[in-house]
């Protein structure tokens, strides 16, 4: 006969080795109690907390039953554990305090059993009451508590006890509140600021929460229903994520389209048109001018002509002016209300979603600001893309929405489910591609990514691409500036030439990482840094300067992605594409021929434009104003891309027959295409910044809409993935986490060190370790541990004598408990005894006790201090955790934290180790 | 003060709206042509670039012979033939209310942000001002949990504009574990 431990909520489970139970309960009470632990079977069925994780409650469970035939060893009471007890609300907490211990009068005794062989089996609650009443239950209170003081005798000969409850918290009624919130004490279960959360915690409260919504769901029809709500509140909650995310991409898209062609000039019939629009419907238009009649450039505003010395300069200066506005607000508004809303945010967004705090980085003003901001510092011509904060503005839309369901917006590992969805749908909109979107945020950004989750971000991505789509922000029937369609064929020989353009790409994203990473640690690390505002100016005037004559640096990244995505046709005017050609012979189609001057003339314009943005992209990722660097690094690309296709491509022209073409070219009909190798070399040097794979290539593929360049595609990632890996292991962002300091534990890399727990455990040599017993320290000794130490959490131990590890309870939890405390019980004094797990007979002699049974985490994870870090790195990826405690023979030795852990990759990896940021 | 300037914007950008008359289309059939004189190998033809036309033509109706020869008649003469199938024409769609109301809202709400900034930052001084005196009672109203935040935050608080570099900074002084 066993018990289980975790539906004991507020009573105490006792593991008896004898068929009889003893009880005083009457049979409606212990209905309700054993209709609780119905679902218990779920918990081994469940889906695993993290990616190939252990679930923790599952191995406690576990161990209990191993140990349980036996009847006299193993644990012989269990008391509820931190993760049962924290949604659990009224009766527990006041008897927490210790004032209404003892005053319950018919409550003593409440348990449950049910036999191992069950416990499997999809019994329902009916069984198990059935059961229950099979077994002979016999009243008997004094038995029971003589059982209770037995136990702590045996406690020597054993290896670990769970100390007994005080009979006090045993309980006629369990209240669980996980839908209403916590508990009575604020602010239990959350997180202060740039702390890590218990993945382990969080998941097996919301566990908690779930079975109690079943459980409730018999009871009525407004039960059910909420039931309902809770079992879809994930996927409306995604929904509105990607309706949400849709249209806020739509104004950005529309709103950039037009501050952008601002700096040009203004349609003065109807403000709101970009150039574009403006000529829309114009009856007349020629490709020589892009001008219409209704679009006014700034000189013709003025009163001037449209062409000429003066109006080139005129046209200038009101570049260089609008540029210098639209930063300047970006980069005040970013500094006045919404500091973290610069940068790309991916990097914050990958350790938000590893399980890492950062309050405010995801709220409404970040929001409001990043898509203010990134409207305008996209217009400012600046060097960069709107593709990367779109992530961080769908998250924050995910956080925010989050909070309507109290699911996901109470409980930090649920939300992160969420975010990963939003993720997701950030992408899908940036590129048009919900594919990729999804694929982004499994291989970037996620750390926890569940089947569930990975159809919830299919989900939002799809609903957002939809959403964006029905704004149709460009007027071209897609999500992007930059859509071409694709349908030539590629020959085998242009594999070379694709792995020419990996490698080329892995060189630049190198050169690209390094550089940057250099000049943003210059920034932190000197006086650059306290000028934010003027750094965003002064490198906006230089890129406006620079850029404007250039009119391949001059036009909009999108534009420029374009236009060298495009394959030269009839309706492409640009030098680029100024072949030779006749389009006399109406059958044939249009075909290699030999490039004329002016294809030249581009070819030089864009070296030079790929040296200047190259340059300025470094100077500009990481200033203070959102910014991404997808459509750069597209871009830097693309033009190294074109640059190759057009040499490739004349070669074909000139020396049709050599062997390499394979006589494919002789015809010279769809031979070589230029805008091919752009898409190519703009995925290489993409992938070579971020290293994705397998999301670039399908990202790409949807953004041509053509599934044979795949191979290609695939080629160029992969060579460009190595060439980078090799120059230099990190990726840019994870580059800029390792630059700032987050502690982000990668899931890929691997550790290859052959330490061991107990080199890498705090305390070292000399030091004590700071641990709490579990019933002999007063409030005032706690407080005052509280006050000279500075972890995180203590452990909790039998005495300082045996160190025989008890449990793990927070310092915020204490702080709380004790706070919450003092200020609801009276007879709290600084005298009263803290009781967190006791053998429950003590006399309750004043002072009264303070009972913090609640807040103690009686299943943490241990390790030996034998134990190869390897396996510990392994445990803390895997389970993501936020400490493990060391033991040897038994005892407490020490702790680890994923603090330690990251420092001691740090060192090993000859890192300097303090660069960590942590709390 | 929000809703109100909430509603007063909303007000705005609807009158806005309604009070102009489509003056732009909102579906075009656009055609793309080479010159006639590169088609026709015309030597004489001193533009060689393409040209574009839009026309509103049912979509039905969206291709060359409707919307490119009757303009082109004397220039082509008999040789329409040739001419046509080198033009690309494609139907489009937009919603130009779309895009005014949403460059309207964002010029508004960049409008209001600047205002406030402004608001703020006159207001700067008096806010300071009184931080520094209440300060103290406010830490310790404070629960104890956050300790240090409240001082570092309201420490860096010296000029509104100097949030930023505070927010930044606080990231590499935290607290040992």
């Amino acid at each position: 006969m066993y018990y289980k431990n975790n539906h004991c909520l507020g009573g105490v489970c006792f593991l008896i080795g004898s068929t009889e139970l003893q009880c005083t309960e009457t049979p409606v009470i212990l209905l309700n109690v054993l209709a609780s632990t119905s679902f218990h079977g779920d918990v081994d069925m469940e889906r695993y907390p993290l990616k190939s994780a252990v679930p923790k409650m599952g191995s406690t469970y576990q161990s209990v039953y191993k140990k349980g035939p036996n009847g006299s060893n193993g644990r012989g009471l269990h008391s509820p554990t931190e993760d049962d007890l924290v949604d659990i609300t009224a009766g527990l907490q006041q008897d927490a305090g210790g004032a209404s211990a003892n005053t319950t009068p018919t409550n003593h005794g409440t348990f449950q059993l049910y036999e191992h062989s069950q416990r499997n089996s999809n019994a329902s609650a009916n069984s198990y009451v059935a059961q229950y009443f099979n077994t002979s239950i016999v009243q008997c209170k004094d038995s029971l508590l003589n059982e209770m003081a037995m136990i702590p005798t045996e406690l020597d000969n054993e290896d670990l006890l769970e100390p007994l409850v005080p009979q006090g918290d045993v309980r006629d009624t369990i209240i669980f509140s996980g839908m209403q919130g916590d508990d009575d004490i604020p602010g239990i279960g959350q997180y202060d600021d740039f702390h890590t959360i218990d993945w382990q915690r969080d998941i097996a409260r919301d566990r908690m929460r779930h079975r109690y919504i079943v459980k409730k769901r018999q009871d009525s029809l407004w039960d059910l229903i909420k039931g309902a709500h809770d079992a879809w509140s994930g996927w409306v909650c995604v929904l509105l994520v990607g309706v949400c995310t849709g249209m806020v991409a739509g104004v950005i898209d529309i709103g950039a389209s037009w501050m952008t062609d601002l700096k040009f000039g203004i349609c003065p019939q109807a403000f709101w048109l970009n150039r574009e629009q403006c000529c829309w419907s114009d009856t007349d238009t020629t490709f020589n001018t892009g001008n219409c009649s209704q679009w006014l450039t700034w000189p013709q505003v003025l009163g001037g002509k449209h062409e000429g010395p003066g109006a080139y300069i005129v046209s200038y200066l009101f570049y260089i002016v609008w540029a210098l506005i639209f930063a300047a607000l970006s980069a005040s508004l970013v500094r006045m209300f919404a500091p973290y809303a610069c940068g790309s945010g991916i990097p914050e967004i990958k350790t938000i979603l590893s399980g890492f705090i950062i309050r405010g980085y995801l709220g409404k003003w970040t929001l409001i600001i990043k898509v203010v901001g990134l409207i305008l510092s996209v217009s400012s011509g600046l060097s960069l893309g709107k593709e990367g904060p779109m992530v961080h503005i769908a998250s924050c839309l995910g956080n925010i929405l989050s909070y309507l369901f109290p699911k996901y917006g109470r409980n930090e590992a649920k939300k992160r489910e969420i975010l990963s969805a939003a993720a997701a749908a950030g992408v899908s909109v940036a590129f048009g591609a919900p594919i990729g979107g999804v694929l982004f945020s499994l291989e970037e950004v996620s750390y926890y990514f569940p089947l569930k989750t990975l159809w919830r971000s299919f989900f939002c991505a799809l609903i957002a691409a939809f959403i964006l789509r029905s704004i149709n922000p460009f007027g071209n029937e897609h999500s992007v500036l930059f859509f071409v369609e694709y349908n030539k064929p590629w020959i085998f020989f242009e594999l070379i030439p694709f792995v020419g353009l990996g490698i080329i790409g892995g060189c630049i994203a190198t050169i690209f990482i390094k550089a940057n990473i250099y000049w943003c640690r210059y920034r932190k690390y000197s006086k650059l840094g306290q000028y934010p505002v003027t750094e965003v100016l002064v490198v906006t005037l230089v890129t406006a300067v620079i850029a404007y004559p250039n009119p391949y640096t001059r036009m909009n990244t999108s534009e420029l992605i374009y236009l060298l995505f495009n394959q030269c046709g009839i309706s492409n005017a640009d030098p680029l594409c100024d072949y030779n050609r006749n389009f006399t012979d109406v059958n044939s189609a249009i075909e290699k021929a030999a490039a004329g001057p002016g294809v030249y003339r581009a070819i030089w314009l864009l070296v030079l434009a790929l040296i200047l943005k190259l340059v300025m992209t470094i100077f500009t990722f990481g200033i203070k104003v959102p910014c991404g660097l997808f459509i750069p690094s597209l871009a830097l690309g693309a033009i190294a891309g074109r640059i190759v296709g057009i040499g490739v491509e004349q070669l074909a022209y000139h020396y049709p027959k050599i062997w390499l073409f394979s006589g494919e070219c002789s015809t010279g009909d769809d031979c070589i295409t230029p805008g091919l190798y752009a898409m190519v070399g703009a995925a290489a040097v993409l992938g070579g910044v971020t290293r994705m794979t397998v999301s670039l290539v399908v990202i790409m593929f949807e953004l041509t809409g053509g599934v044979r360049y795949i191979v290609p595609l695939m080629a160029a990632a992969m060579a460009s993935k190595w060439v980078g890996d090799a120059l230099g292991r990190q990726g840019i962002y994870d580059a800029h986490i390792a630059l700032n300091g987050y502690p982000f534990l990668d899931s890929k890399d691997e550790f290859q060190h052959t330490s061991l727990a107990a080199d890498v455990m705090q305390p070292k040599r000399n030091e004590t370790l700071s641990v709490i017993t579990q019933d002999s320290m007063t409030v005032d000794d706690v407080e005052t541990l509280l006050k000279e130490t500075e972890h995180n959490g203590y452990p909790v131990v039998v005495s300082k004598e045996s160190q025989y590890l008890v449990g793990f309870v927070l310092r915020r939890d204490l702080n709380l408990a004790i706070a919450n405390a003092k200020r609801t019980l009276d007879g709290i004094t600084g005298q009263s005894v803290v009781i967190f797990a006791g053998t429950g007979n003590q006399p309750p002699a004043p002072p009264q006790c303070l009972h913090l049974n609640r807040i103690l985490d009686m299943a943490p994870i241990t390790v030996t201090d034998q134990t190869p870090m390897e396996t510990v790195v392994d445990m803390f990826r895997k389970l993501g955790l936020r400490q493990t405690l060391v033991t040897h023979n038994g005892r407490l030795l020490g702790v680890i934290t994923k603090k330690d852990v990251l420092r001691h990759v740090k060192q090993m990896d000859n890192e300097d180790p303090s660069s960590v940021l942590f709390n | 003060m929000y809703v109100k300037l909430t509603a007063l914007f909303f007000v705005a950008a609807f009158t806005t709206v309604i009070s102009q008359a489509h003056s732009y289309e909102d579906n075009r059939c656009k055609c793309v042509c080479p010159s006639p004189a590169a088609v026709l190998n015309d030597t004489a033809g001193a533009d060689r670039s393409p040209f574009m036309k839009s026309a509103n033509v049912p979509p039905n109706k969206c291709n060359c012979e409707v919307v490119i020869l009757p303009f082109m008649t004397d220039q082509l003469k008999d040789r329409q033939q040739e001419f046509c199938p080198r033009c690309e024409c494609k139907y489009e769609n937009r919603n130009t209310t779309i895009i005014k109301v949403v460059v309207i809202i964002v010029i508004w709400v960049i409008m209001l942000l600047v205002v406030y900034m402004g608001f703020l930052i006159c207001l700067d001084p008096l806010i300071n001002k009184r931080a520094k005196a209440s300060y103290q009672e406010h830490t310790n109203e404070d629960d104890e949990s956050t300790l240090g935040g409240p001082s570092q935050q309201l420490g860096a608080r010296g000029n509104v504009l100097n949030r930023v570099t505070h927010q930044q900074d606080r990231t590499p002084t935290g607290q040992v574990e």
